[in-house]
Formats: structure tokens, C-alpha cells, sequence
């Protein structure tokens, strides 16, 4: 049986207090308003388009750790691993309303979009200027599984910074939500599970692996993926998981990709470094480039043992604003 | 025997509901633990708390305003889906008493049928999904089908045995929402927790009225 065992104090109090404790490692660039809404610190100009999003704590350091200049505007924070409610997920559409206008940004999970629903009906009733889009790139129910099936994962991170680049550069909405929504519809992830996490509030183990068992597809709640399989070599790994990815975004030989490797929590980046370089042999067999890349923990899952691999075809103007520059906890592009 | 609920009968019932929440709320985690993440229980107790708190906002006998502020703070849960589709019930019963400060019979089936259907804009579940709507269709059915000469209260207690029955069934349903229905196989034998609450909540809101 797997036990928890983390600093934390009265499980009722974990998503205030660990609130309390980013707003001071990162006082200056992120303040915490309305106890639940991560925003800048100094906000960003009205003329131009703001970002938003919602999720459940317990992820850190998603979402709020990516509040800042050239990602979000606005992250509404939830309970551990549950979405926000609408009323105040409406407080930050309504904080961050401006003629320029909104895109809020949702990932496919059944909370986070009820809540999303509720709060555009608000907006909308409000006359506020925001427009959604849904995150859905998980590809575990397989790649033309339907919109609704497929969670949305750590894509939306470098969907964040590529919007609010976009955003920064002073696109409008409909410009900035056609760039985001182009990256959106070419990305894909997959997730592997190797041990198990706790949930932090009741020290329960999220799911079950025997020792010698990994599980392509997990989410990161611990849902379910495509069933256990054996623990394979990370070339195997790497190899398994892109052959699946790769088709799902119509990669192919001379394209340019975004490679992401996001550590669940527990695994070590030495692992992460080892796979990626079994990716790079794969995709060199394929004659696909690397045009981006990022190995380490964006959105974590507690203790959780395994990685997420996200990939994403590239064009010249999805790689400019890759790497414009932005200044967040989580991420900084100088 | 009564024959119209006013406001005053409907905070009783809210806060019975509470009640039968908190005295199986371990049953409830526990149920969850087996489909999900195990914190149903916390999540339910917490949205029933927020819905007591809310009766104090709204003292007066406008029905409307009562459900409408106990969907609000119930919405402001931060429990993933159990605050947008327990609010959603409240907002559509709050709709549905518009202008009314007391409840016949006919009013009250109304009012758990505009419920229901508001809270089916934000989830498409059906009987058969395993989900809090196999013990609150098969309630709805069993208000409608209630005499009149059952009372409210009697209707109300026929509501919770279907709901409970529903609940029950639910044990040999593969979920069709929420994070258990990536679980397969893996949730057969085990009562959906959110079914379970409901049924929960009618025995309450039954026991409520039946003591007056």
C-alpha cells in the first residue's frame, strides 16, 4: 500500500495555503486577489487582449505558476485537482474584460468546463468581450476519439505562451484565438504513468500499478489510460509513445515539431534527459526536426512517477511567438 | 397533511439534506475511492454547507431568491463538477418559483423537473451512465407518478426509495462521465457516490417534511 507522505498542515486549509506561500516566492511578478485569482502583478496594458484560464490545484506549478508578461493575465484556482466555481471564474472574465477582449482558455475536464459554460453564459448575458477555447490534445482514447473524450493536458502551456505572445505583439482577439486555435488543432500529448500519487486531502493512492507495470494514457488525476503494460527500456518508451503521437499531428519526414517532456513529479529529469534523447533518435530516423523543446515539470501530479510527452507541428510564425520573450514563476524567455 | 411548502418548510428540507450528507460522509469518500478520487463525500458535505449558509441571506418567503442564493453558493464550491450541477438544480428551481411564495403538489413536481432540466444543460447524462441522474430521473418519474393523496411528504418518501433504488442500480453500470468513465471495467460492483447523495437527499428532504 502506498502511503503519503508530504509537508502539508490541515488538509482543509492546502490550496490557501499553498496559495499563500507562491504569492510570496513570486511577490513582484504575481499577486493573489479575490483568494482564488492568480493575476500580474502589474497588469498588462488595455489595449491589448487578455488571457484566462481556470483548473484545480495540486499541479503546481500549473496553472498560476504561468501568470505573467507574455502568458496568462488571469488563473482562477480550484480545490486540489477540482475546478473552480463559476462565480468566480466570472469575477476574473469581468476582471480582465477590455475592449481588446478576452480569450479563456479551458482544458477538457467535466468540472472545468461546466464551470467555463456557466461563467460564458454570465459573460455573454454581461456583454463581456471574451472568447473560449478548449484544450482537448490527450490522445490516450485514441487520436480520432471524439473532442469531448480527449482531456486536455500540459498543451495548454505552450498554448498559453504562444496566445499571449501573440497578445503582447498587440494581435486583436480574433487574431490572437486563430493563432492559439491553429496550435491547439496540431497538438497532441500522451502520458505514462510508472508509481502511483496521493491525493493530498485524503491521503488516498490516485491508482494502482504493480512493480513491474508503467500505463501509457493515464491522466493527470490518475484516470484511467490503456491499461498497465511492463515497464519498457525509455528508448522503447519514446519509441511507443511518438509512433502514436506522431500520426496524430500528420508529422512526417521535413517537418518541424515542438517536443515537450513534462515530468509528472516523482520521475527525475536524468529520466527525462534519457528519453528525450531516445525521442531525438526516433524522430531523426523520421526525418522530423526539433524546433522546440522543454524537459522538466510544468504540470505535475503530486508524487505521481511518469511524464507527459506533448508534441506540436511547428510553422514559422507558432515559432516567433515560441520564443518571444515572457517573464512567469514557471517560465522565462529572455 | 400539508398542502403547500413555503419557505420555511423548504429550509428544513435543505438543512436535512445537510444532515444526511455529514452522517454518510465517509460512506460517500469511500464509495468515491473506489470510482475516483475519493473526496465525494468532502465535496458534497461542502456544497450542502455552502446551501445552509445561503438560507440565512435570503430570510424572507420569496422562493425565487431562496434557491437562487443557495445556487449561487453552492456554484462557489470549488468541487469540480458537483458545484456547477448541484447549482444548476437550485438555478432552474429558482426559475421555476418565480413569483411564488408557497407550493401545491403540481408546483413542487415542477420545481424538481425545471431543476433537473437545468442541471441537464450542463451534463447530457441519462439513465444507465452512473451518475447523480439514475436516482434523480427515476425520483422525478416516481413525484410524478405519486398520488395526490400520497401529500407532498408521501411523494417525497416514494421519490427517495426510487432514488435509492436507482443509486443501487447503479452498481452494474460502466460510467459514462466523469473521471470513472476512463476506469472500464474497474467500477463494476460499486454504487455511483454521486447517485448515492442524491438518493441521500430526498430521504432528507422526505424526513424534513414528514415530522411536521
Amino acid at each position: 500500500m502506498f502511503i503519503m507522505k508530504k509537508f502539508i498542515n490541515d488538509p482543509a486549509n492546502l490550496t490557501a495555503e499553498l496559495l499563500e506561500g507562491f504569492a510570496i516566492a513570486h511577490r513582484g511578478k504575481i499577486v493573489v486577489k479575490s483568494d482564488k485569482i492568480v493575476c500580474r502583478a502589474r497588469s498588462k496594458p488595455s489595449d491589448k487582449v487578455a488571457i484566462v484560464t481556470l483548473g484545480g490545484a495540486g499541479h503546481e506549478p500549473a496553472l498560476s505558476g504561468f501568470v505573467g508578461k507574455g502568458m496568462l493575465d488571469y488563473s482562477v484556482v480550484g480545490d486540489i485537482f477540482a475546478a473552480p466555481g463559476p462565480p468566480k471564474v466570472i469575477e476574473a472574465l469581468r476582471m480582465a474584460n477590455r475592449p481588446a477582449g478576452v480569450l479563456f482558455v479551458v482544458l477538457n475536464h467535466a468540472g472545468d468546463v461546466m464551470s467555463a459554460n456557466i461563467a460564458m453564459e454570465t459573460a455573454r448575458n454581461e456583454g463581456l468581450n471574451v472568447r473560449m477555447l478548449l484544450t482537448h490534445e490527450d490522445i490516450a482514447p485514441g487520436a480520432d476519439a471524439p473532442a469531448e473524450d480527449k482531456r486536455g493536458l500540459v498543451g495548454c502551456i505552450p498554448l498559453y505562451k504562444i496566445a499571449g505572445a501573440a497578445a503582447e505583439a498587440g494581435k486583436s482577439l480574433d487574431e490572437v484565438f486563430q493563432i492559439a486555435s491553429r496550435f491547439n488543432d496540431q497538438m497532441a500529448t500522451l502520458a505514462v504513468a510508472m508509481r502511483c500519487a496521493t491525493h493530498p486531502a485524503t491521503g488516498t493512492a490516485l491508482f494502482e500499478l504493480a512493480d513491474d507495470e508503467m500505463e501509457i494514457g493515464m491522466g493527470q488525476h490518475g484516470e484511467a489510460g490503456t491499461g498497465p503494460c511492463k515497464i519498457a527500456t525509455a528508448d522503447k518508451t519514446a519509441e511507443m509513445m511518438l509512433s502514436r503521437l506522431l500520426p496524430a499531428i500528420k508529422a512526417g519526414k521535413g517537418d518541424r515539431i515542438m517536443l515537450v517532456l513534462n515530468g509528472s513529479g516523482a520521475t527525475t529529469l536524468m529520466e527525462l534527459y534519457i528519453v528525450l534523447r531516445g525521442c531525438k533518435k526516433f524522430l531523426d530516423a523520421q526525418g522530423i526536426e526539433i524546433a522546440a523543446t522543454y524537459c522538466g515539470e510544468w504540470l505535475t501530479v503530486q508524487e505521481m512517477a511518469g511524464f507527459q510527452m506533448m508534441v506540436a507541428k511547428m510553422d514559422d510564425e507558432l515559432l516567433k511567438y515560441w520564443k518571444m520573450p515572457c517573464d512567469t514563476p514557471a517560465y522565462t524567455v529572455k | 397533511m400539508i398542502e403547500r411548502l413555503t419557505h420555511e418548510h423548504w429550509r428544513a428540507m435543505i438543512k436535512a439534506a445537510r444532515e444526511q450528507i455529514l452522517a454518510n460522509q465517509s460512506l460517500l469518500s469511500q464509495l468515491d475511492s473506489a470510482v475516483g478520487d475519493g473526496d465525494h463525500g468532502a465535496a458534497m458535505l461542502r456544497a450542502w454547507d455552502k446551501a445552509v449558509g445561503a438560507l440565512a441571506e435570503s430570510p424572507g418567503p420569496d422562493l425565487k431568491a431562496l434557491f437562487g442564493k443557495v445556487a449561487w453558493a453552492v456554484m462557489s464550491c470549488d468541487g469540480g463538477s458537483t458545484g456547477p450541477l448541484l447549482g444548476s438544480f437550485f438555478m432552474g428551481m429558482s426559475e421555476a418559483a418565480a413569483g411564488k411564495t408557497e407550493l401545491g403538489f403540481a408546483d413542487v413536481v415542477g420545481l424538481f423537473e425545471a431543476g433537473i432540466a437545468k442541471m441537464q444543460k450542463q451534463s447530457r447524462a441519462r439513465v444507465g451512465d452512473k451518475t447523480m441522474m439514475d436516482a434523480l430521473l427515476p425520483a422525478l418519474d416516481a413525484l410524478k407518478a405519486a398520488p395526490v393523496s400520497a401529500g407532498i411528504a408521501g411523494a417525497l418518501k416514494q421519490a427517495a426509495e426510487a432514488a435509492a433504488k436507482g443509486a443501487e442500480a447503479t452498481k452494474n453500470m460502466r460510467a459514462k462521465f466523469g473521471r470513472a468513465r476512463h476506469l472500464g471495467d474497474r467500477v463494476l460492483g460499486h454504487a455511483d457516490p454521486g447517485a448515492t447523495s442524491v438518493s441521500l437527499i430526498f430521504k432528507g428532504f422526505g424526513e424534513a417534511i414528514a415530522s411536521i
